[in-house]
C-alpha cells in the first residue's frame, strides 16, 4: 500500500507485484484492521483464485483490462453473483446475488479483483454510516468520528488501505458526503452514465454507482471502466465511451471556476475556511474564478427527501416477507422505517400534488438553476457537507442529519456530476471540496480535481 | 329500472417477449417459473429494458380499431400501481397512462386504452405462484358507462371480443379475457365487480348484479360502494376480500415516458386490420349485400377474407348467400372455424360458377361442399366422384316417364286434387337419377308430363265417346 493506484498498476502489469500478492496484502490488511472500522460486511472467498487467474493471463502474455489485479470493495446494495447483497439490512440478510450487476460485469472484465461487499447505512437510508443492521463503521481518518454515509465501509476501506478501488452509490450525497469525511476521492456521475442495472435502489431517479478511490487517477480509471451505454435499461445515456484517465493532467489554465455565495450561508465556518483555501489554490493554478447565481439551493434539500421517500416506498414493496426472508418493514432499523412511512403518506392519491408534485418541480427548478450557472462556468467548487463529521454515537435527530445533505442534495436534483477531492483538514478532520460539473463533464471535474491534487 | 353499465377489459397482447425484458411469452406450454428473469420477478436491483416496442403498436393499432385518437408528441408514462399481493413480486404493477382516448364501438364509447402488465399466476390452494406470465404485456380498455341492460352489456363485450380477434394482436388461446365491470342502478351506488373471464360471465354477472342491487333498493337498503367478485361456478357475485383503497400511484422513475408521433401512427394506420363493425358496413354498401348477411360474414377475420375473395370472381350476391346459409351451416355442423378450413378461394368460386351456371343444383352444391371442406380438391373432380354430373334432359324426362308408369296410384292421387302426391313421384324421379337431377326441374316436368297425360286420355275418351 502506500503507493498510488496508477505506480500499483504498472507494477503489477511489469510483474514487480503479482495480482496474487496485491489481493493477500489486501485480505491481511482486512484482517487486521476490519474488526475495528467495520468497512466490509462479506468476504469474497474466490478472490485469490481470481488474482491467480489474472497473473497466470499476464504470464502468458495475454491481453488484461484496465482493472488488471487491483482489489476492489463492492458497497453492499450492488449485486455480485454469488455474494451476499445484504443492503446492511436484516431483510436481506441471507439474500445472495443470483446475478451480476452490469458494472460488476464490466468490473471483472476489466480484470478488477472483487474482496468483498462493503458496510453502509441499511438500504443507503443515512449519511453517517451508522444505520447498519452489522454495526457502524469507523473513520479511519478520525477515529471516533462517523466517516459519512451511505457508502461508509466503502470510503471507509479506501481510507484505510484495505482495497484498492471501490464501488459506491450516491443518491443524494452517499459517495461525496464519505469521501469528503473520510479524505478519499468520490465521484457522483451524471445520471444515467453509468449503468444502474442490479443496484439495489434507495431512489431510482437519483441513484448512481460511481467509484471510490484513494487518488483522481483511480477515480478516473474505475469511471471509464464503468460508464458507458447499456441498451438494456431505459434510464441509460447513450453517451459515446470516454477516457478520463489520459487527459487528467492537462491543468487548469483558462478553465472558468464558479463559486457562490450560497455556501458560506449553508456551511460552518470551519468548513469555509479550507473550501476558501482551496478556491485560492485553484486561483493559483490559473482558473479564474467567478461568482455565480444559485438562489434556490436552499429548497433542494426538502424537495429531495419527499420524492425519494416516494420512491423508496415504492422501491420497498417487493420486500414483502414472501421471497427474501422477513418483511421489511419487521426487521428494519428506524430511518428505514421512517422514509417509508414518508412515503407511504407523500405518494397517497390525496397527497401527491401536495408534495410529490411539488418536489418535482423544484427538481426542474434546480436543474434550470444549475443549468443556467454552468453556462457562465466550467465547474463550480464549493464545501460538499455542510458539517465536519459527529463523533461515533451521538444522538441527532432526523433534521440534523438530513442536513448533512444539503449541499449535496441539489446536484442529485439536477442531475449533474460532481467530483470530491480531499481540500484540506480543520482541527484534523479532513474537508472535501465538491467540484460540481456539466451534464457528462465528468472529465473537465477530474481535470480540476487532479491539479489540485497535483499542487499539495 | 334504470342501469349504467362500463366495462374495464384486458387482453394479452400477442407478443413474443415480455413488456420489460426478454423472456419469452408462451407461458401455457412452459413447466411453471421457467420463463423468468431478473426483471421480471423484479429480483432486488434488476431494472426494466426499454418497453417493448411491438406491445405498444399493438396498442396503438387497437386505439385505432377502436375509433380512438392516439396521444402523439405527448409523453405516454409508464406508471407504478401499488398493492400487496403474491401474485406481484415488485409490489406493484406497471401500467401506462393514455394511448388512445374518445373512442366509440357499436355505440358504446371508449374511454381510454392503455398498456398494462400481467402479474404472476397465484395458487391459493396450493399456496405457489407461477411468474411464467409476470410481466407480459396487456391492452386495457376502459368504456364509459354507456351500456344500460346485461343484454347491451353482452352485444358490447361481442363485439370486442371480435375487434380484438380481428386484430391478430391479442392471444387467440381461450381464456385470456379478464374484464371488470361498473354497474349502479338508478337510486344506487356503482359497484365494481371483478374476475370476469369470458362473455358470457359478464352476462350473468351483470344480471345477478341487477337483480341483487334492485331487490336491495326495493327494501330500502343502502348499497355499499365496494368490489365484488364473480364466482363462474356459482354465477354469483360476492364481496372482495383484497380490498385496494389507494394505489399510491407514482410515474415510474425507471422507464422513460413514450412519445408517439404522427408518422408512427400513420403507418400503423396503413398496415392496420380493418374492423368488424367498419368491414361489415363496407361489405353491405360495395356488395349491395344486407346488413344483416354482411354482419354474418364478418363474424370471423378469415370467413369475410374468404368472402371477398370469392366475390371477386363470382356474382356477390350469390356468394353473400351462399356465406350466410350453406357454408355457415356445414361449418357450425362440422364445428369448424372459418380459419381452419383448408380448402382455396378458388376451388369454392369454381363451385359456385357452377351453381350459377344451372351445371349443379343448388342441393348437389351444398353436397359438394361438404366434400370441399372434408377433402379439398378441385370441385370438377369432387363432382365426378359424386357422380353428380348434371342428367342431360331427355335422360330426365325417360326418367319421369317411368315414374309416372311405374307409380299410377300415385298419379291418380294427383289427379284427384292430392297435391303432394306430386312431391312423392319427385322423389321417386330423384332416387331414380341418383340426385342428379334439379329438384325443380324434376317438379316442371312432372307437372308438364302428367298434364300432357292428362289431356291425351281426354282426347283418347273424347274420340271413344264419339
Amino acid at each position: 500500500m502506500g503507493r498510488g493506484t496508477l505506480e500499483k498498476l504498472k507494477a503489477i502489469l511489469q510483474g514487480e507485484l503479482s495480482a496474487t500478492e496485491n489481493v493477500q496484502q489486501a485480505l491481511n490488511r482486512i484482517k487486521e484492521l476490519d474488526k475495528k472500522i467495520k468497512a466490509f460486511i462479506e468476504l469474497n472467498p474466490n478472490a485469490l483464485a481470481e488474482a491467480e487467474a489474472i497473473d497466470r493471463k499476464l504470464k502468458r502474455g495475454e491481453r488484461v483490462g484496465k482493472l488488471a489485479g487491483l482489489t476492489i470493495g463492492i458497497k453492499s446494495n450492488i449485486n455480485v453473483k454469488g455474494l451476499r447483497a445484504t443492503c446492511a439490512s436484516r431483510t436481506l440478510e441471507n439474500y445472495v446475488s443470483p446475478y451480476d450487476a452490469e458494472v460488476i460485469r464490466r468490473v471483472r472484465e476489466a480484470g478488477g479483483i472483487i474482496v468483498g461487499m462493503n458496510n453502509m447505512d441499511e438500504f443507503a437510508c443515512g449519511s453517517s454510516g451508522e444505520t447498519s443492521a452489522f454495526g457502524p463503521t469507523e473513520n479511519p481518518a478520525v477515529l471516533g468520528r462517523i466517516p459519512g454515509g451511505s457508502s461508509s465501509g466503502s470510503a471507509a476501506a479506501i481510507a484505510a488501505g484495505m482495497c484498492d478501488l471501490c464501488l459506491g452509490t450516491d443518491t443524494g450525497g452517499a459517495i461525496r458526503n464519505p469521501a469528503s469525511h473520510c479524505g478519499v476521492v468520490g465521484i457522483r456521475p451524471t445520471q444515467g452514465l453509468v449503468p444502474a442495472h442490479g443496484l439495489i435502489e434507495l431512489a431510482v431517479s437519483f441513484d448512481q454507482i460511481g467509484p471510490l478511490a484513494p487518488d483522481v487517477y483511480g477515480a478516473a480509471l474505475m469511471l471509464e471502466t464503468i460508464a458507458g451505454h447499456n441498451p438494456n435499461e431505459c434510464t441509460s445515456l447513450d453517451s459515446p465511451s470516454a477516457n478520463y484517465s489520459d487527459k487528467l493532467g492537462i491543468g487548469i489554465e483558462n478553465i472558468r471556476v464558479g463559486t457562490s455565495p450560497k455556501f458560506s450561508e449553508l456551511a460552518d465556518s470551519a468548513v469555509m475556511e479550507v473550501i476558501d483555501g482551496a478556491v485560492e489554490k485553484l486561483h493559483d493554478l490559473g482558473a479564474e474564478v467567478v461568482e455565480v447565481e444559485l438562489p434556490n439551493l436552499e429548497k433542494s434539500l426538502s424537495a429531495y427527501y419527499v420524492i425519494m421517500s416516494a420512491e423508496f416506498f415504492s422501491a420497498t414493496r417487493k420486500f414483502d416477507g414472501r421471497k427474501y426472508g422477513r418483511r421489511i418493514e419487521e426487521v428494519c432499523g428506524d430511518e428505514v422505517l421512517r422514509r417509508i412511512k414518508c412515503g407511504d403518506y407523500i405518494s397517497r392519491k390525496d397527497q401527491h400534488d401536495r408534495y410529490y408534485k411539488r418536489a418535482l418541480q423544484v427538481r426542474t427548478l434546480m436543474r434550470r438553476e444549475f443549468g443556467e450557472a454552468l453556462n457562465k462556468v466550467d465547474v463550480i467548487v464549493g464545501p460538499t457537507v455542510p458539517k465536519l463529521p459527529h463523533k461515533l454515537g451521538t444522538k441527532l435527530s432526523p433534521a440534523e442529519m438530513y442536513a448533512y445533505d444539503y449541499l449535496t442534495s441539489p446536484i442529485s436534483l439536477a442531475g449533474i456530476c460532481a467530483g470530491v477531492i480531499k481540500a484540506g483538514e480543520a482541527s484534523g478532520i479532513p474537508v472535501g471540496l465538491q467540484v460540481q460539473g456539466k451534464v457528462l463533464g465528468e472529465g473537465t471535474v477530474l481535470r480540476v480535481m487532479r491539479a489540485l491534487e497535483a499542487a499539495k | 329500472m334504470k342501469m349504467k353499465i362500463g366495462f374495464e377489459v384486458h387482453e394479452q397482447l400477442a407478443t413474443k417477449r415480455k413488456l420489460c425484458c426478454d423472456c419469452p411469452t408462451d407461458y401455457r406450454e412452459a413447466p411453471p417459473n421457467t420463463n423468468v428473469c431478473p426483471i421480471c420477478t423484479a429480483m432486488p436491483g434488476a431494472k426494466p429494458m426499454p418497453p417493448n416496442v411491438r406491445a405498444v403498436d399493438a396498442v396503438i393499432e387497437l386505439a385505432l380499431m377502436l375509433g380512438c385518437d392516439v396521444v402523439v408528441d405527448k409523453p405516454i408514462y409508464i406508471q407504478r400501481k401499488h398493492y400487496d399481493y403474491p401474485d406481484l413480486p415488485a409490489g406493484y404493477q406497471h401500467s401506462s397512462t393514455p394511448i388512445g382516448i374518445n373512442g366509440e364501438l357499436v355505440g358504446v364509447r371508449i374511454r381510454e386504452v392503455h398498456l398494462e402488465e400481467d402479474p404472476g399466476a397465484y395458487d391459493p390452494v396450493a399456496g405457489t405462484v407461477d411468474f411464467n406470465r409476470c410481466g407480459i404485456p396487456l391492452v386495457e380498455i376502459v368504456t364509459e358507462p354507456d351500456m344500460h341492460s346485461p343484454e347491451e352489456a353482452r352485444r358490447f363485450l361481442r363485439q370486442l371480443m371480435l375487434v380484438l380477434d380481428y386484430s391478430g394482436k391479442v392471444r387467440p388461446e381461450p381464456g385470456t379475457l379478464r374484464a371488470d365491470t361498473n354497474i349502479s342502478l338508478e337510486g344506487g351506488t356503482r359497484v365494481e365487480i371483478k374476475n370476469i373471464n369470458s362473455t358470457k360471465g359478464a352476462y350473468r354477472a351483470v344480471k345477478f348484479e341487477v337483480m341483487r342491487q334492485k331487490a336491495l333498493i326495493e327494501r330500502g337498503a343502502v348499497i355499499p360502494y365496494e368490489t365484488r367478485a364473480y364466482l363462474e361456478s356459482q354465477m354469483i357475485t360476492v364481496p372482495m376480500r383484497m380490498k385496494v383503497v389507494d394505489f399510491h400511484v407514482i410515474l415510474d422513475p425507471d422507464i422513460f415516458p413514450i412519445v408517439i408521433d404522427r408518422a408512427r401512427v400513420e403507418t400503423i394506420r396503413k398496415r392496420m386490420v380493418e374492423a368488424p363493425h367498419q368491414r361489415e358496413q363496407r361489405l353491405a354498401k360495395q356488395y349491395q349485400i344486407s346488413q344483416a348477411v354482411a354482419g354474418v360474414i364478418v363474424s370471423e377475420r378469415e370467413l369475410a377474407n374468404l368472402f371477398e375473395a370469392v366475390a371477386k370472381e363470382v356474382d356477390p350476391k350469390l356468394v353473400a348467400t351462399w356465406f350466410q346459409t350453406n357454408l355457415k351451416k356445414v361449418l357450425n355442423y362440422m364445428k369448424l372455424r372459418a380459419t381452419e378450413v383448408k380448402f382455396t378461394h378458388k376451388q369454392l368460386a369454381g363451385l359456385l360458377r357452377m351453381v350459377k351456371a344451372k351445371r349443379i343444383t343448388p342441393e348437389q352444391g351444398e353436397l359438394v361442399l361438404r366434400k370441399l371442406v372434408k377433402q379439398p380438391a378441385e370441385p370438377e373432380e369432387l363432382i365426378r366422384k359424386l357422380g353428380l354430373e348434371r342428367l342431360e334432359k331427355a335422360d330426365l324426362r325417360a326418367a319421369v316417364v317411368r315414374t309416372i308408369e311405374e307409380n299410377p296410384k300415385a298419379v291418380m292421387d294427383y289427379r284427384a286434387g292430392r297435391k303432394e302426391a306430386l312431391n312423392f313421384l319427385a322423389g321417386k324421379v330423384m332416387k331414380f337419377t341418383r340426385g342428379r337431377a334439379d329438384p325443380r326441374e324434376i317438379l316442371k316436368f312432372l307437372r308438364a308430363k302428367l298434364k300432357e297425360k292428362k289431356k291425351r286420355r281426354v282426347s283418347r275418351r273424347t274420340k271413344r265417346s264419339k
